[in-house]
């Protein structure tokens, strides 16, 4: 499902003395089974913008387009719904969301709303609990009672059940610790690789961006000032510290290593397996003359 | 639900603006109580010009007061049809059945009209003018008298002035929370009432976990900083009383007497 | 200089949980010491400071603030020497306005109104607040919160900081600002303890407690502990971006030297090893 903003403007209470224009002239396009990351100060209008996404905000101006369905201003709730199911929306801390009495219950929540029998919403959710690797002992349990991380997989899962074909994340692993953080980026990636789940990552953490995405997005002030391959938006580090933005810390390493005369013929790389392995023909290079 | 509740506060430079939060807090209570002192339409046009200037002096726009009123339109409504149907003596103009429109009927309405109309303006005019926090030091300030009954007034203070400060914190969460359930599917807007009912439940339970996390995280932190409750605390915030206020207190007391000499 | 904090023994047990959380926990902290203390989630970093604070009270052991033990009757005066700030700015904002909350702990204390006003300014011009006094807590960015609850730990002049994770929920900027902020208390001569998951952070300390499995697995230099790249991925911890790169270069088929170099040793290094070629 291909997803095209199109001249898309956003202002929160319109025609009010707190009017506030959080987007505007937003155009750009996210291709079906893509891996988008959307970076930008705070502030810059991102969560404003993947709120469009499945319809919890309507644009004031201009349209979005999901797969076949266009958004505009003038579109009706009930088709806004509809929009729902096709695209996953993973909050920041998603583990407030729940709030059933056990695991289970709470992933079949989605699909017994998106009307699924008890029995196939069942199903769903002992197979999403699997994906997420829930270990089976807790799926009766309370999800109160597990510890953070896990409570954010049953989240997760919750997401997942609806079977969505794009799933957005915003900043999914805000408050894990590192081991956690790394489990639930490389679940996506599962996700994205096995069953081509389009992604669209919201996030800070420019290191994320650089291992996982294929495409960047940069806001600043409700609008889009960068949008190509990670390779393109890294290769200038002046330009990034300009808008706010931090740079991967291989790309920044990298960057160090350029000004000491350094020569990295492709762009400046984005991970240390790329860097490494530049540097070892670069350095082997040396050692055969 | 925000606008409602708390932040109605609008900034001005006003004579009412700078009265002291006591002053204004007591004298919307007093205003309650002399309002129901009013017997006949003398009296109503004293107290609703006492409103008007006010309200003047506020250099608010009318509009404001007006969303004040609107939530509570259709309480006005019905208590005014209450009174005007089912009231008796003086000239019966109408009856069918149980329903009776009497002259006394008739004033009664306009009377509760006037009764809602007035303690719903005066009421807002302490909300647009007075900033949240110094209307919970006023109340503490009004509350003291109740320490000699030993009722905890400081810890019942310090208590609303948190409440309010959390409150801005828990609408977010609200809207994140509802948003978040949204996209499982859930639609709050529609649906039977029943259904309605429902789905508070996916909204509530995350809410009150969340707040009951928060409270412990404050108590933790409140600890951390020394706060062990009891009267030996002092008061970083002060509230000083002006001549603007001793006037208009008395203002409001010559209003009393004029109104006490005009009722029937 | 002597200990500002010592730890004997500790042994605490959550009532709920089977094991106890430490058993027999040894720790001691030099005064005007930086400290970081890392370990995964659930490893009891934020209880073991809790404890130190008296907010939780432990089945056994001892524990020492500036010499005076950590009991029921002292504890507010421990609590005096020991600021803390927590890792949710929102919940432990006191207060609707800014000013009232930096006030707060001196509230507490019953000090006289002018001495608060004077302290309030004071506080809030060293974290560089003092345009955000009458401010709504809500407006403010998470760093500036952050900041706010930094100066009401100030005004109370206590000994010792304890950031609980303070900088996880900011963005980056706002991590910064606060990582700088921790470093100009530091030199001014405040005991700073700072449990983390952050990397950069850690570096900053003069000495890291890795927590495992309720006992100090770890207790070095920064530089020490980061060389331990196995031991730290081991225990579900984070490991410095020479380390990785280091690892990724012995898989290359390059030789790299065993001790921990920071970003920029890394960089000179490589900088030798491509001149001599």
């Amino acid at each position: 499902m291909q997803i095209t903003f199109e001249k898309l403007g956003f202002t929160y209470q319109p025609g009010t003395p707190l009017a506030f224009t959080a987007l505007k002239d937003v155009s750009f396009t996210i291709a079906e089974h893509s891996y988008t990351a959307i970076v930008g100060h705070t502030g810059s209008g991102k969560s404003t913008l993947i709120q469009h996404l499945n319809g919890l905000l309507k644009p004031t101006t201009g349209t979005v387009q999901i797969g076949e369905q266009v958004i505009t201003s003038a579109t009706s709730n009930k088709d806004l719904n509809k929009l729902r199911r096709k695209v996953g929306y993973v909050f920041q801390f998603p583990e407030a969301q729940l709030f059933e009495e056990t695991v289970l219950k709470d992933i079949e929540f989605a699909p017994l709303n998106f009307g699924y029998s008890p029995k196939e919403a069942r199903q769903i959710a002992i197979e999403q609990a699997q994906a997420v690797q829930l270990p089976t002992d807790v799926w009766e349990k309370s999800p109160f009672e597990l510890s953070g991380g896990q409570m954010r997989r049953v989240a997760i899962a919750g997401i997942l059940a609806m079977k969505p074909e794009v799933l957005v994340l915003d900043e999914p692993t805000a408050g894990l610790d590192p081991q956690g953080s790394r489990e639930i980026m490389s679940l996506f990636q599962r996700l994205h690789q096995e069953q081509g789940l389009t992604i669209v990552l919201v996030t800070h953490n420019m290191n994320d961006v650089a291992d996982y995405a294929d495409h960047v997005v940069v806001l600043e002030k409700g609008t889009v000032v960068g949008d190509g391959q990670p390779r393109e938006i890294f290769a200038d580090p002046q330009w990034l510290t300009d808008h706010h933005l931090g740079l991967p810390q291989t790309t920044a390493f990298a960057y160090q290593l350029q000004q000491r005369g350094f020569v990295f013929t492709e762009g400046l790389p984005l991970t240390e397996k790329q860097l490494a392995h530049e540097l070892a023909m670069m350095l082997k290079g040396g050692n055969n003359q | 639900m925000n606008k409602l509740l708390l932040g109605r506060y609008i900034h001005a430079d006003s004579f009412v603006h700078k009265l002291d939060a006591r002053a204004k807090l007591f004298l919307s209570f007093y205003f309650i109580v002399i309002i129901f002192l009013c017997n006949n339409w003398q009296t109503y046009t004293l107290l609703g010009i006492l409103t008007l200037v006010s309200v003047v002096c506020s250099k608010i726009k009318l509009k404001f007061f007006w969303d004040g009123i609107r939530p509570l339109v259709w309480l006005i409504i019905f208590t005014v049809v209450l009174q005007l149907f089912f009231s008796s003596g003086g000239h019966v103009y109408w009856q069918w059945g149980i329903f009776r429109i009497t002259s006394l009927g008739i004033e009664n309405a306009i009377y509760i009209f006037c009764r809602f109309v007035l303690i719903v303006c005066m009421s807002t005019l302490l909300t647009l003018t007075t900033p949240p926090l110094q209307i919970a030091d006023g109340m503490e300030a009004l509350m003291k008298p109740l320490k000699k009954v030993k009722v905890p007034v400081d810890e019942i203070a310090l208590m609303l002035s948190i409440a309010l400060r959390f409150v801005p914190t828990l609408m977010d969460e609200t809207t994140k929370i509802m948003n978040a359930q949204r996209s499982r599917g859930v639609n709050f807007e529609e649906g039977s009432l029943w259904h309605r009912a429902k789905m508070l439940v996916p909204l509530l339970i995350p809410l009150f976990v969340s707040s009951f996390n928060r409270a412990e995280d404050l108590a933790i932190a409140m600890e951390a900083r020394g706060y062990r409750g009891g009267s030996h605390r002092t008061k970083y915030r002060q509230q000083v009383w002006h001549r603007n206020d001793t006037l208009v207190m008395m203002l409001f007391a010559v209003v009393t007497g004029l109104l006490i000499y005009l009722r029937k | 200089m002597g200990k500002i904090i010592e730890v004997k023994d500790l042994t605490f047990h959550y009532p709920d949980q089977k094991e106890p959380l430490f058993d027999q926990l040894s720790l001691s902290i030099e005064r005007g010491q930086w400290v970081a203390i890392i370990g995964h989630n659930g490893s009891g970093k934020s209880t073991l400071v809790r404890i130190i604070d008296g907010l939780l009270a432990p089945q056994a052991g001892t524990i020492f603030v500036d010499g005076m033990p950590v009991t029921p009757e002292n504890i507010w005066q421990i609590r005096e020497k020991i600021g803390m700030v927590f890792q949710n700015p929102d919940n432990q904002f006191v207060s609707a306005d800014v000013e009232g909350d930096v006030a707060f702990g001196m509230e507490n204390l019953g000090l006289d109104r002018d001495v608060m006003k004077y302290r309030v300014d004071q506080a809030l011009r060293k974290v560089n607040m003092e345009d955000f006094k009458g401010h709504d807590p809500s407006r403010l960015s998470g760093g500036q919160k952050q900041r706010v609850a930094i100066a009401g730990v100030l005004t109370l002049r206590p000994d010792v900081i304890i950031f609980d994770e303070a900088t996880s929920m900011l963005d980056p900027e706002g991590r910064q600002d606060i990582i700088k902020l921790m470093t100009k208390l530091h030199k001014k001569g405040y005991t700073l303890i700072s449990i983390t998951h952050n990397i950069d952070e850690a570096a900053m300390a003069d000495r890291v407690c890795v927590i495992d499995d309720g006992k100090i697995a770890a207790d070095s230099s920064p530089a020490e502990i980061f060389a331990q790249e196995k031991e730290l991925i081991a225990m579900g911890l984070d490991v410095p971006y020479s380390e990785r790169l280091k690892d990724e270069l012995l898989h290359n088929g390059i030789e790299v030297p065993h001790e921990y170099l920071t970003e920029k040793g890394m960089v000179d290094w490589l900088c030798k090893l491509h001149s001599k070629n």
